[in-house]
């Protein structure tokens, strides 16, 4: 489970957002929805344990990720698997080396054994014949792949993080991107916190739903308690 | 007075976070050094640097050579022309300016690499795979450029001599041997010292500069632009400030031999 308990997170003296209160349940996928600069991609960080909150606790299967020492952050973050924001592959290496970066840094697998590794996870997310190629070339679509299939190389994964998988593509790549997260939870079983601002994704890939509005969690809930809400945010957001 | 104390406490701050970045990048050097990025790091900022540092000399030295001849031959010191060519070249013009010319290639081009890195997010994606961003892109770069540094400028150095013994006997009427017995006058220890050292510092100026400021520039393109500007200044003003101490300090060893 992953849950935030009043947690509070910023930057300096800035409070981003204050006082959230979630849980994601073993095996569901959550997903937070909010404005640009309401600070999402600040929650994933925090979850991350990049960014330590300055009030509150954010626990993952009863760890909680501010108190882990050097050591045991590198072993949580095993654990967890993060599609950050257009991908963030690393642009000097190729597709193969990317998603096989995790195993070359921190396992002493002989070559020809990560390479399988690695063709095996782009086999997941349907690139196999990219392995070669640069990031540059290839397209926002197939670079969220990537990400996914680089996110999963450590092991397979108990969490996963997503920001705006989706956004900046078309609707029938978002759609495809939408059906491999849910592919990769039902496959792996893991818990999924996933950040959009697109109400058609979200409801194509989540379980349940978080509004942040104003630097406060308003709402959260399964599909229905949002359709039902009343409140003025929400409803425009429906509406759009 | 306020604002003062606040900039100085900025300015205290940066240092500090400056000197821990290279503590650790040279901790990394030690306990984890990484063959493969350094030799990659090695050619980038070594080999691809060759051509401009090479031409640079070359024309430093056909105009050291053309100056000081104006000043000399009327006191009838052409004699002397080697040795004045060569002290100069070899203590101050030649590290100076092959750094000064590898501003752009290395310091714009190490910050602007980062800069971009971390405005795409790809430092955050080295940290979450639980890798130091100082273990794989400071280190190697910071090595690199201490170690190809003097090796550049010392070839330029030499250049820049032929060069200036080509012009020097060309138009200056100095036969090559008289040129060159002043050369080997030249190369005092001091001088060598100079020519060596001062490079080694210049280049740790040149990468370790870019890789700070690169590392934390913040807010996408206006974000890099502005810290690549800052690391520029910054490595050019500190390649000056040093090349200065370094003189005085290399004097006061050896005295004015
Ligand atoms: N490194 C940082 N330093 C200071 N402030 C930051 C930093 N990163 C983000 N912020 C600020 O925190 C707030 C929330 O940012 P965040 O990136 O979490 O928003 P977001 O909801 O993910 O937005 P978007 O949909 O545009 O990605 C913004 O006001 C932003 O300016
Ligand atoms: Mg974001």
């Amino acid at each position: 489970m992953i849950q935030f308990e009043s947690v509070s997170l910023g930057y300096g003296d800035k409070v981003v957002v204050s006082d959230i209160n979630i849980a994601v349940p073993e095996g569901k996928t959550m997903v937070i929805l909010g404005d640009s600069g309401s600070g999402k991609s600040t929650l994933l960080k925090g979850v991350l344990g990049i960014l330590h909150p300055m009030s509150g606790r954010i626990t993952v299967d009863g760890d909680s990720v501010g108190d882990l020492d050097e050591k045991d952050i590198l072993l949580y973050r095993q654990r967890i698997g993060m599609v950050f924001q257009e991908g963030a592959l690393f642009d000097s290496l190729t597709v193969g080396e990317n998603v096989g970066f995790w195993l070359w840094e921190h396992t002493d697998w002989p070559d020809d054994r990560i390479e399988e590794r690695v063709r095996t996870l782009l086999r997941f997310v349907k690139l196999e014949d990219v392995i070669d190629k640069r990031p540059e070339a290839l397209s926002g679509g197939m670079k969220r792949r990537v990400a996914i299939a680089r996110a999963m190389a450590p092991q397979d994964p108990k969490v996963m993080l997503y920001d705006e998988p989706t956004t900046g593509l078309d609707p029938f790549t978002s759609r495809s991107i939408c059906d491999l997260i849910r592919q990769v939870q039902a496959e792996f079983r893991v818990m999924s916190l996933v950040v959009t601002h697109d109400l058609h994704d979200a409801f194509r890939v989540g379980d349940l739903f978080s509004f942040i509005h104003d630097s406060k969690v308003i709402l959260t809930g399964d599909r229905k308690t949002i359709e039902e809400s009343k409140d003025p945010f929400i409803r425009t957001f429906l509406s759009t | 007075m306020k604002l003062f104390l606040e900039k100085m406490a900025d300015i205290v701050e940066t240092v500090g976070d400056f000197a821990l970045m290279v503590f650790k990048g040279f901790r990394y050097m030690l306990t984890h050094f990484r063959t493969g990025d350094t030799l990659i790091q090695m050619d980038r900022i070594g080999v691809g640097s060759i051509p401009i540092v090479f031409l640079a000399s070359i024309f430093a030295g056909l105009d050291m050579a053309l100056q000081f001849e104006v000043v000399m031959a009327p006191y009838g010191a052409r004699a002397l022309l080697g040795k004045v060519v060569t002290t100069s070249i070899i203590r101050d013009m030649g590290p100076v300016l092959a750094s000064l010319v590898m501003l752009a290639r290395v310091t714009a081009g190490i910050s602007s690499e980062l800069g971009m890195m971390n405005a795409t997010q790809q430092i955050d994606a080295l940290r979450v795979m639980g890798v130091d961003p100082l273990d794989r892109l400071v280190a190697p770069r910071i090595f690199a450029g201490i170690v190809m540094m003097p090796i550049l400028s010392i070839s330029g150095d030499f250049l820049a001599l032929l060069a200036g013994m080509g012009i020097s006997t060309a138009i200056g009427h100095v036969p090559a041997p008289l040129f060159w017995s002043g050369v080997r006058d030249a190369l005092t220890a001091q001088n060598l010292t100079n020519a060596f050292l001062k490079p080694v510092f210049f280049g740790f100026i040149l990468t370790s500069i870019g890789c700070f400021y690169g590392i934390r520039s913040s807010g996408g393109a206006y974000g890099v632009g502005r810290s690549v500007t800052k690391a520029v200044v910054a490595a050019a003003i500190w390649i000056l400030v040093a090349n200065f101490l370094l003189s005085k300090l290399l004097i006061n060893i050896w005295g004015l031999s």
